[in-house]
């Protein structure tokens, strides 16, 4: 009896506690970013999985490293890929990719066997049309390539991938 | 009794200005709910629509105004529209004999707390409807529950009242205010506090609030009795809870925290002021507890809460009884 009612009022005191952890809580700043209109630190998009992206050639590094093996239009559910391959060489003619079926579960990543995907941070992209959600990954490396021809510093899309092709060999 | 025309007519003025004070206290209190719910978890809340997101509430009554009402096949069809309307519409009379202000009383009554303690029993009455109407499992399960939890918090809250009312000497809310100072060491929280504690105990219970909303628990039963409601049919449930929460709110202030009294001048600023603090409770206690498991819930009431609040009540009468 008299346990009971020391364990209730030892209750009632835990009680408090909580209401206690709440009440500073409420004082405390917000973690909330206003995304669009503030921009997102790059820590916070570490493990962000935005649209995909080709990776770069380890050597070569504004080519893509894609052999046109078809395996990652195989393996996606969502059929969201079209890779055709050039007439020369190995390396693809147009890479295309539709953002608007692509359910960004990475099997595509997983079954490329030269490592050229990689999801990239994205995550300011607006579009009010469907045709704008079909990219032209070949034409957005290039577009990548031309801002930093060369890696100095490790790109975090290529880092999660390949540690080795952010290494780069002054000439 | 006799019912004068004047006294028609107040009656019938206080219950519009009720119904308007309902419907805006459900608009802020969605605010400052969500607000509130937003800050304890470190997030902003609403936000976009509007300054601060003050508009989302307005919004959100809009788009229920505009929904179809779906009705399931196989309900009740004159329950199941009844229930929403019983659950609104006796909140009204709830309001008539509280003391907002030294002369604003909608209803001079002198046995103001039986027609309150009467006719709180309705919005169980209409949660047991709309379960049993709308041919559900989990309407059934919450009507249920609704039903076994009311009966089971209507006594010690009824007890704890009761000991402010061997206090007072009197059933008239009027009154009991009267009997309290305007310092805070001489309200009834001071020489009540056993009752305070019960009836904020049971107030959240009596609300269907957490951590007593097993009525309506979401993780057990979808939404409980009111499941199948949509647009104003789930409208008017969920201002009659809010209404609830208000009254609730009110007849504490006035019942313990001096009602309408305060510094400076008294009048029905300190009332709201001193409801709404009791709101802000509610609802800080809502988004700080678990809900409970139904054996626990009624545990608390019969083997504690029922216990206590006949000693209060007893003590109360003997020191009563020896003082005079």
């Amino acid at each position: 009896m008299f346990r009971a009612i020391w364990d209730n009022i030892k209750g009632i005191y835990s009680l408090l506690v909580g209401m206690a952890v709440t009440w500073d809580f409420f004082f405390s700043p917000r973690y909330t970013i206003h995304y669009p209109r503030k921009v997102v630190e790059r820590e916070n998009l570490e493990n962000y999985r935005g649209p995909l992206e080709l990776t770069r050639g380890k050597k070569e590094q504004d080519q893509t490293r894609c052999i046109s093996c078809q395996l990652c239009v195989k393996a996606c559910p969502g059929h969201c890929l079209k890779v055709t391959k050039g007439k020369e060489s190995k390396s693809p003619e147009s890479w295309l990719y539709d953002f608007s079926l692509c359910c960004l579960c990475g099997a595509c990543v997983e079954v490329c066997p030269t490592g050229a995907l990689a999801f990239s941070h994205k995550v300011y992209m607006v579009t009010t049309t469907r045709e704008a959600l079909i990219l032209d990954l070949l034409k957005d490396l290039k577009e990548r390539v031309a801002e930093t021809p060369l890696l100095v510093e490790a790109p975090d899309s290529t880092a999660s991938q390949e540690p080795s092709a952010a290494v780069v060999k002054e000439a | 009794m006799d019912l004068s025309l004047i006294t028609f007519v107040q009656i019938l003025v206080a219950v519009i200005a009720i119904i308007c004070l309902m419907v805006a206290n459900a608009v802020v209190m969605v605010y400052v709910e969500r607000k509130v719910a937003g800050f304890i978890q470190r997030r902003p809340g609403p936000y976009e629509v509007g300054p601060w997101g003050t508009i989302q509430a307005i919004c959100d009554s809009m788009k229920l105004l505009a929904k179809q009402i779906f009705v399931p096949a196989n309900v009740d069809l004159v329950l199941f529209f009844l229930a929403p309307v019983l659950a609104f519409f006796p909140v009204l009379l709830l309001f008539l004999p509280i003391p907002f202000g030294p002369y604003l009383t909608p209803w001079k009554t002198p046995d103001g707390l039986v027609l309150i303690l009467a006719f709180a029993g309705f919005g169980v009455l209409s949660n047991l409807l709309a379960g049993w109407a709308s041919n559900n499992k989990y309407g059934v399960l919450g009507a249920a529950r609704a039903v076994s939890q009311s009966i089971a918090y209507e006594i010690p809250l009824m007890l704890a009242l009761m000991a402010v009312v061997f206090q007072a000497g009197s059933l008239n809310l009027s009154v009991i205010v009267e009997k309290q100072g305007w310092v805070p060491w001489e309200w009834n929280i001071v020489t009540q506090p056993l009752a305070f504690f019960i009836y904020l105990i049971c107030l959240v219970a009596e609300t269907n609030r957490a951590p007593f909303d097993l009525p309506e628990a979401e993780s057990e039963l979808t939404a409980g009795f009111h499941t199948e409601y949509s647009g104003m049919g789930f409208a008017l449930f969920f201002l009659s809870e809010y209404a609830n929460m208000l009254l609730v709110s009110f007849i504490c202030a006035t019942f313990f925290l001096g009602g309408y009294k305060g510094p400076i001048i008294d009048g029905f600023w300190w009332t709201i002021i001193k409801a709404y603090a009791v709101m802000v409770f509610i609802v800080w206690i809502r988004w700080t507890f678990p809900r409970v498991r139904f054996d626990q819930l009624l545990n608390i009431n019969w083997k504690w809460l029922l216990p206590l609040g006949l000693l209060n009540l007893w003590i109360t009468a003997i020191i009563i009884k020896v003082v005079n």
